[in-house]
């Protein structure tokens, strides 16, 4: 799978200094499960965070925190031996979500409960996604029929997108599986979806918090914004 | 080697809290900056003889560090601390998974702080305690090549860091460590969000090309 599309050097290292919000860093992981060359920039964002942390002007800890941690120490290494056991029961057994076609949820969102498909839209449905570690990250699935053009529209905050199945088409090029398309507010764009096949994409926003562009409008009814 | 860890271990739970406190110091008065492959050491000696020396090292080290940054990132002083002193003790616990084929000890404990962070911001918004794994521990194949990459990335990270003029390195760290959005940092500096922006997309991009340059 060759990649065009890729996320945005700012947006890799607010993804790896743990600044990007729960629903676009989901839309990131699963970018990355996809894509070496963005995986490569995560890596070096992380080095430069520990080249950071080692510059970093130290802070005055208090008085007992070292032997605070000491303590913990001793009091924890007896409990981790005894709670192990534990640990092995805790992943539930849940059947992958589908997608059309068959087609499972990607890898990095196995944790997540996927809504139903809803019609939102001549030729748009939309299936909100539900993060363990964020009730209310704005996460969704949208499918988009054959050859269906979306009315031009602007963002307040970053859109990302990533196209799990089928393609589109905008100003900026043509997003196959495996691309991600990075929307900063200031950029109005109409996607065209091919006409070959529908097309599913993972979708969430960056600091929308009037939503007034199209995807703003679509997720309106079945997200409180 | 259990004979060489037992005394500190024995030693600091017999000891009357005052003589604690003097012996926590003692642990902790070890030398100057440790550089990368001693820090390698250090958490190789912790991992395989749960070497306290060792630890008292890595901690006096990094500690004040991860709180700055906890601090930075917007948490509240003690909250930091707590954090922080919840990173080392992962340091503690986790030394043996700590992969030197993957990235280097102050980034790995960068990574660690950087989880504990978020774990720790929806925690307190979500209120699910969702127990903070250990990260990966795949079995790959050891590789003096994949050490020499990991290396060679730390070195030239650093490196393109220390070429950037002070100011871009000032908006590097300032966009890197806060969670501000670029329009709070653009009125701390009083500039225009433009030119925040702006300077952060230059800063990358040089970043980027000083890294390309040298790989
Ligand atoms: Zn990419």
């Amino acid at each position: 799978m060759t990649i065009h599309h890729h996320a945005t050097d700012e947006t890799l290292m607010r993804y790896a200094a743990g600044q990007l919000p729960a629903a676009p860093a989901r839309v990131i992981d699963v970018h990355l499960s996809g894509c070496p060359a963005c995986r490569a920039r995560v890596e070096q964002f992380e080095a430069l965070g520990g080249a950071l942390l080692e510059q970093i002007e130290p802070a005055a800890m208090s008085p007992g925190a070292f032997a605070a941690v000491l303590r913990a120490i001793d009091a924890t290494d007896e409990k981790i031996t005894k709670t192990v056991s534990s640990l092995s029961s805790v992943g539930c057994a849940r059947a992958p979500a589908m997608l059309p076609g068959g087609i499972g949820l990607p890898e990095a969102l196995r944790d997540c409960e996927m809504g139903p498909w809803r019609w939102i839209g001549i030729g748009v449905r939309a299936s909100v996604i539900t993060l363990p570690e964020d009730s209310e990250a704005r996460l969704m699935l949208l499918r988009v029929g054959a050859g269906r053009k979306l009315p031009e529209h602007g963002h307040f905050g970053t859109e990302f997108t990533q196209v799990l199945v089928g393609s589109f088409a905008d100003e900026f090029g043509r997003y196959m599986p495996g691309d991600l398309s990075e929307m900063g507010h200031e950029i109005e764009h109409q996607p065209i979806v091919d006409q070959e096949c529908e097309c599913i994409c993972l979708a969430a926003l960056d600091g929308g918090m009037r939503l007034t562009g199209f995807f703003g409008r679509l997720i309106q009814p079945f997200v409180k914004l | 080697m259990n004979a060489f860890l037992e005394p500190a271990r024995s030693e600091i739970a017999n000891t009357s809290p005052s003589r604690r406190g003097a012996l926590v110091t003692r642990l902790m008065q070890d030398g100057a900056t440790p550089d990368g492959g001693e820090l390698s050491d250090l958490i190789r000696r912790v991992a395989d003889d749960q070497d306290r020396h060792a630890y008292a090292r890595l901690y006096s080290y990094f500690a004040p560090r991860v709180t700055s940054f906890l601090r930075k990132s917007g948490l509240p002083a003690n909250a930091a601390e707590e954090i922080a002193q919840e990173v080392m003790l992962v340091v503690w616990r986790k030394a043996s998974y700590f992969d030197p084929e993957k990235a280097g000890v102050a980034t790995w404990i960068f990574t660690i702080a950087r989880n504990l962070r978020i774990d720790h911001s929806r925690r307190s918004r979500v209120a699910t305690a969702a127990e903070a794994t250990p990260v990966d521990n795949e079995e790959v194949a050891p590789s003096g090549e994949v050490l020499l990459l990991v290396a060679e990335r730390e070195a030239s990270v650093r490196a393109a860091l220390g070429s950037l003029s002070e100011e871009q390195a000032a908006i590097v760290r300032l966009s890197f460590f806060s969670d501000k959005a670029h329009s709070e940092i653009a009125q701390e500096l009083s500039l225009p969000l433009g030119t925040v922006k702006s300077r952060v997309r230059l800063a990358l991009g040089r970043l980027r090309t000083l890294l390309e340059g040298q790989s």
